[in-house]
């Protein structure tokens, strides 16, 4: 609950005030029982009219004002509420997105999302509902519990005397609310992962016929909630009549006991009216009591949820003093880098022993089977994960003691799978420039070849292009993360095998395009495609996480190794056709 | 954001009467049960009302009579009526809860089965987030509705009636007096209930909104951290939240203006009672008994109002989703099997495209006239620039669009009158977007039938090359698979998916670049391998390396949606057209790279 209470921490002064205004609120619905009770009194001994006149206009101003003040305190502490929520949801938001790559391979997108929204809402139910009843109930004790002690103590306490068994009720079911809760809230995580997981695969949900799959896989998962909401209902169910009937008991003790007395002709008439009026002001505290309770539990089962979230530790983040770069100058070496993921910490790992210079100005290829770790090698660079052993340096400086913002921004990045935010083309583009001017954009779209189709598209650059780009063609996808890179304008390039959906014609032309730029940039290639780092510099060979050649194209070629296979096949393939 | 979302900010007035009745239809199946909780709400009120009634005979008779016997009667009658009160409350909200936990399970089920029956140019349209929010979030608040107890507004709204009643009974002008602020109040809610709803309608989009977002963001996070974008996504994130939080503030400011007016007005009623009623008293037109019970009524008849004026909230919060989500189910289903949908068997794998014309967007066709045929066990490969159509072609031929011009026939049937469960049964294809489940590699590949031998998931496995690397895995076919397969390499994937399709044992193989990420000797591989399976298929082969299609029996040639030519590789190179050309050029390049640029050994030296 630390956490929780920082939050609260922060909006004090509404919660005081509201609070406060709570008060006033209480005072004013505390005084109408009295003055009903003097009303009556008056009433019952015949006395004047004025007088009771008197107290009617005291009771209908007090309700006037406690109208507006009770206005303005529901709206105070709801919306302090409000802001907690607003609050949480951007912290959230905030440290989700430092939390690395690695992270975002165990979760799911659905879960995040349903803690993001389902579970704050549900913390925010506790801050604002939650904490108004929490500081109206005891307020409404202790008041009336004051004014009836004032009038008669033994009356009182012979009201009083069922509410310890309040307390044992609600102690009773406070470990099941709160463990109901979070199964509900964990099964709804669940139910959102698979709808927002079925959704984004629709395609192929389509195309083999899932629908009926993914539908009884659905019905599976909402049964579970529904079965689990019913188990949290009920308990709400018994919780609430209970309390309610705890204080009809109350009203019971007053009558009977304030009768017996009344008879014995110690007591008003006037004096059991009043203590009624005030047990039916404590009525809806009490019923409240019950209610906050599964708020309270509901609430503190999602916050443990958020807090799984806040309290996992962003592991790839800027160390303490970390020097700004601006410009590459000597280049980026890997020195006896190894990298292994999660499932394979005991088994082998995805890189071994990976030594190389990437000196600026300069290409290395890189070239492999599948799976053979070119893209976790390239990913390294940027520090999407943190290598397990060794280090790699840009400018003799080890990566994890650089700026985490400076070394991203040196680095254009075209990943191996596009993706596209459900914006304009545009605003995809320019996604790592703040400004940039009509020519680099220009130029950036052309040399991507991205510029026919662009011409094509009756909205041009502004073209919205759905989520991950769906309303775009593979290829067309692929060259706009390809000119979203060159836009950036950075010193180093990363490709990531970024051709592989663009037919001959328009690749010929965007390694045309491409070979002056590359000329002034350190780039690391990846390609399957021999034409697309035959002249790097040096090109690596990777199989199964190991180097296993290098050199340049010629000497490669010379040497007849793999790579000199993997050319020898290229050709002969194409020579193939030509029969 | 797309252009659906303001849309959705211009929805028109939905009528919540309709609305109820929609979501009536869903209560229909727990009728009994909810009948049940209804008929508990009159049971419940008499065991509540009889209480004050209680008290009054209580005070008047045996209090003031001094008759103890008489009072303890009364007074267990009370317990009585309190412990039935408990009982009923209890029950009615339990059986209340249980139709609404079956019903709306019935509604999420409802919108998923619609969801999935969608064409998929909704998709191309719609955030996630959005569709995720109306079948969790939305679908929420309806359940909300339920467990505030607004079913039981009716049975308030009856209570309020008998109150009033009886209080008329009692005394008509004491009655009157002490209920004078109903007509003012009346017009006040009225006024409160335009504002409400308009700002909860606001409330709903702009959830939906952040889900979309948060969806998007949660998704391209790596995109995000490697552009350094992450100050600027989040000030985008913090103003969605901003805006939702503002809507909130102006609906929380009514909500507390209302409930507190309604509790302001039950205070003040007790006043004019006092004022009015206690000269009755004093004039001796009534006993005090009267006065008091008067005074428990008013509490009464304004506690419901009270809880009305907060489930009124609820209720106009609920109104506003349940029209989002039946505006959802109200989406037409453009793509559906038709009623009398046919299968034709036996089944050939004949494909007919007869001058089809397609544009995802009017005025922006994307297929003009295309027409070809493929005949049953033929290779036909498709080439063409990025962008000229052809996955598009595919996407028509399994009916995931409906074309607006010709016709599309499989197995001499138009596609429009296929069952489409069937023909998609008929047609496997490997798409360009590979998508894996979460789930592990052996429910990937068998999708969703775990009636499929192991034997076969592992022969479609080697015959995609991807065994080698399942093997591989601590797991092997058990191993774990990511959410879109993140823990896979995009190679791999795409084997994945390739074995996939293999599985599935189409009669019609549709292969989408389902190569392209794969390196030449693993691809090579493959091709051998499937020459087996392919020999007795009609297979469609999109590629953009051309070795890929070696073994086609034709080419066609797509060009800016229009099929320039078709022919076999050796009719084409004859013809010297386009696919000449980019033969050509894909074959030449090594060695016009080689004489047009320095080699790096020139450059070193
Ligand atoms: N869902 C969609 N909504 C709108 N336009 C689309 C959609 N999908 C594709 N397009 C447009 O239709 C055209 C053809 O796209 P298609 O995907 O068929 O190309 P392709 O030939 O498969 O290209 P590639 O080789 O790049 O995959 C492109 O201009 C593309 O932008
Ligand atoms: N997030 C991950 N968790 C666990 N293992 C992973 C993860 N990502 C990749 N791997 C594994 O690490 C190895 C290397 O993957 P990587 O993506 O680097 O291959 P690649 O060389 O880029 O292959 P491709 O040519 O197919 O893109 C593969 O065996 C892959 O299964
Ligand atoms: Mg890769
Ligand atoms: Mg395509």
């Amino acid at each position: 609950m630390g956490r929780i209470s920082q939050y609260i921490w922060r909006y004090w002064r509404r919660y005081l005030f509201g609070g406060l205004c709570l008060l006033g609120t209480a005072t004013l619905v505390m005084w109408i029982p009295w003055w009903i009770r003097e009303a009556v009194r008056i009433i019952e001994h015949g006395g004047s009219l004025s007088d009771v006149t008197y107290y009617a206009v005291l009771i209908i101003a007090a309700a006037v004002v406690q109208g507006f003040v009770r206005t303005y305190s529901r709206a105070l502490i709801f919306n302090a509420g409000r802001d907690v929520e607003y609050d949480l949801r951007n912290d959230l938001f905030a440290h989700l997105e430092k939390l690395p790559l690695s992270y975002y391979h165990k979760q799911r997108t659905g879960d995040l999302m349903s803690r993001v929204i389902n579970d704050i809402s549900a913390v925010r139910v506790m801050l604002g509902p939650g904490v108004l009843n929490f500081v109206n109930a005891p307020l409404y004790y202790v008041y009336a519990m004051a004014l009836m002690l004032s009038m008669d103590v033994r009356m009182t306490l012979a009201a009083v005397a069922p509410f310890p068994l309040l307390i044992y009720v609600a102690h009773q079911f406070r470990g099941r609310i709160m463990k109901s809760s979070l199964e509900v809230q964990q099964q709804m995580s669940a139910l959102s992962s698979h709808v927002q997981e079925n959704l984004s695969g629709m395609h192929v949900v389509k195309a083999y016929a899932q629908e009926d799959f993914q539908a009884q896989q659905f019905i599976a998962l909402n049964k579970d909630y529904e079965v689990k909401s019913m188990e949290m209902a009920k308990m709400r169910g018994i919780v609430n009549p209970v309390m309610q009937g705890i204080n009809g008991l109350t009203v019971l003790i007053v009558i009977w006991y304030g009768g017996i007395r009344v008879m014995r002709g110690d007591l008003l008439v006037a004096d059991i009216v009043a203590f009624i009026a005030y047990l039916n002001v404590l009525a809806w505290p009490t019923a409240a009591f019950g209610w906050m309770l599964s708020l309270v539990e509901r609430g503190r089962a999602a916050m443990r949820r958020l807090e799984e979230i806040l309290e996992t530790n962003p592991e790839i983040r800027d160390e303490a003093a970390s020097p700004a770069i601006h410009a590459l100058k000597e280049g980026i070496e890997f020195r006896n880098v190894s990298f292994a993921y999660e499932r394979q910490k005991n088994g082998h790992s995805a890189l071994e022993e990976i030594n190389f210079t990437l000196p600026v100005g300069r290409s290395v290829g890189l070239v492999g089977r599948v799976g053979s770790g070119k893209s976790t090698l390239a990913q390294l660079v940027p520090r999407m994960f943190d290598v397990s052993t060794g280090a790699i340096l840009v400018d003799g400086q080890d990566t994890r003691k650089l700026a985490l913002r400076e070394l991203r921004r040196l680095i254009g990045y075209v990943p191996q799978e596009p993706f596209l935010f459900s914006t304009s083309l545009k605003a995809n583009l320019a996604l790592g420039r703040e400004s940039y001017s009509a020519e680099e954009l220009t130029r950036a779209v052309e040399i991507a070849k991205l510029d026919r189709d662009v011409e094509i598209f009756p909205l041009g650059l502004e073209t919205l292009v759905g989520e991950r780009g769906v309303t775009l063609s593979g290829g067309q996808k692929q060259r706009a993360t390809l000119a979203r890179a060159l836009i950036m304008n950075p010193p180093v390039l990363i490709l990531d095998d970024c051709l592989s959906s663009v037919d001959a014609q328009t690749e010929a032309e965007i390694l045309h395009g491409l070979r002056a730029i590359l000329k002034e940039k350190t780039c690391l290639i990846i390609s399957h495609r021999i034409s697309a780092v035959r002249e790097a510099d040096e090109i690596l060979v990777l199989d199964e996480g190991k180097i296993i050649e290098r050199g340049n194209h010629d000497e490669l070629v010379r040497d007849g190794g793999v790579y000199a296979e993997l050319f020898q096949q290229q050709r002969l393939s194409e020579e193939l056709e030509q029969i | 954001m797309t252009e659906e979302t303001q849309q959705e900010e211009v929805l028109g007035k939905a009528y919540d009467l309709r609305l109820v009745r929609r979501l009536w239809y869903f209560i229909i199946p727990y009728k009994r049960l909810f009948y049940l909780s209804l008929a508990l709400l009159p049971l419940q009120q008499a065991f509540g009302l009889a209480q004050p009634y209680l008290m009054k005979i209580g005070i008047d008779q045996y209090i003031a009579g001094k008759n103890l016997l008489g009072l303890q009667t009364v007074m267990l009658c009370f317990l009585a009526a309190l412990i039935g009160e408990t009982v009923a409350v209890f029950a009615q909200y339990y059986f209340s809860m249980l139709v609404a936990q079956r019903c709306l399970a019935d509604l999420r089920v409802a919108i998923f089965s619609h969801v999935q029956k969608l064409p998929m140019s909704y998709f191309d349209r719609n955030p996630v987030g959005r569709l995720v929010t109306r079948m969790t979030t939305d679908v929420d608040v309806l359940q909300e509705m339920f467990a505030s107890g607004v079913i039981t507004l009716a049975s308030d709204f009856v209570m309020v009636i008998w109150i009033f009643g009886i209080m008329l009974y009692l005394d008509v002008k004491l009655a009157l007096v002490s209920l004078a602020l109903i007509p003012p109040m009346a017009l006040a809610i009225n006024f409160f209930r335009g504002k409400a709803r308009q700002t909860y309608r606001q409330i709903r989009v702009r959830i939906a909104r952040i889900n979309a977002y948060l969806g998007e963001a949660l998704s391209g996070m790596a995109v995000i951290q490697l552009f350094a974008r992450e100050e600027k996504t989040y000030r985008e994130f913090e103003k969605l939240n901003a805006d939702h939080r503002d809507a909130y503030h102006l609906s929380n400011l009514y909500e507390a203006g209302l409930y507190s007016m309604v509790e302001a007005a039950g205070s003040v009623s007790v006043g004019l009672l006092l004022w009015y009623g206690g000269g009755e008293v004093l004039h001796g037109a009534i006993g005090i008994g009267t006065l008091v019970a008067f005074k428990e009524y008013i509490h009464r008849f304004f506690v419901p109002l009270r809880d009305f004026s907060q489930k009124y909230t609820v209720m106009q919060s609920a109104m506003a989703s349940a029209e989002r989500i039946f505006q959802l189910l109200d989406t037409p289903l453009d793509v559906t099997s038709p009623k009398n949908a046919v299968v034709p068997k036996p089944f050939r794998g004949e494909v007919v495209f007869d001058h089809v014309s397609f544009h995802y967007k009017a005025g922006d066709p994307v297929l003009k006239g295309v027409s070809f045929r493929i005949a049953p066990g033929e290779k036909v490969a498709m080439v063409g620039a990025t962008g000229s159509g052809k996955t598009t072609t595919i996407k028509l031929l399994n009916r995931s669009y409906d074309i607006q011009q010709g016709s599309i026939k499989v197995s001499g049937v138009d596609v429009r009158e296929w069952d489409l469960r069937a023909l998609r049964r008929h047609i496997g294809v490997v798409l360009q977007d590979v998508f894996l489940f979460s789930g592990d590699v052996r429910a990937n590949l068998a999708l969703g039938d775990p009636s499929i031998p192991l034997e076969r998931i592992e022969r479609a496995a080697r015959v995609a090359n991807a065994e080698s690397f399942i093997r591989r895995l601590p797991e092997g076919y058990d191993a774990r698979v990511r959410e879109r397969g993140s823990n896979f390499s995009g190679g791999q994937r795409q084997l994945l998916s390739l074995a996939r399709v293999l599985v599935y044992q189409p009669e019609i193989l549709v292969m989408d670049e389902a190569t392209s990420s794969i390196d030449t000797e693993t691809e090579a591989l493959i091709q051998d391998a499937m020459e087996k399976v392919m020999r007795d298929r009609t297979c469609l082969l999109i590629a953009h390396r051309l070795s890929t299609i070696r073994n086609a029996d034709r080419i066609i040639v797509l060009h800016h949606g229009e099929v320039r030519e078709v022919g076999s590789h050796a009719e084409l190179m004859e013809k010297q057209g386009i696919y000449y050309r980019l033969y050509q050029l894909q074959y030449e390049r090594e060695e016009l790279k080689l004489a047009s640029h320095d080699t790096p050994a020139q450059r070193l030296a």
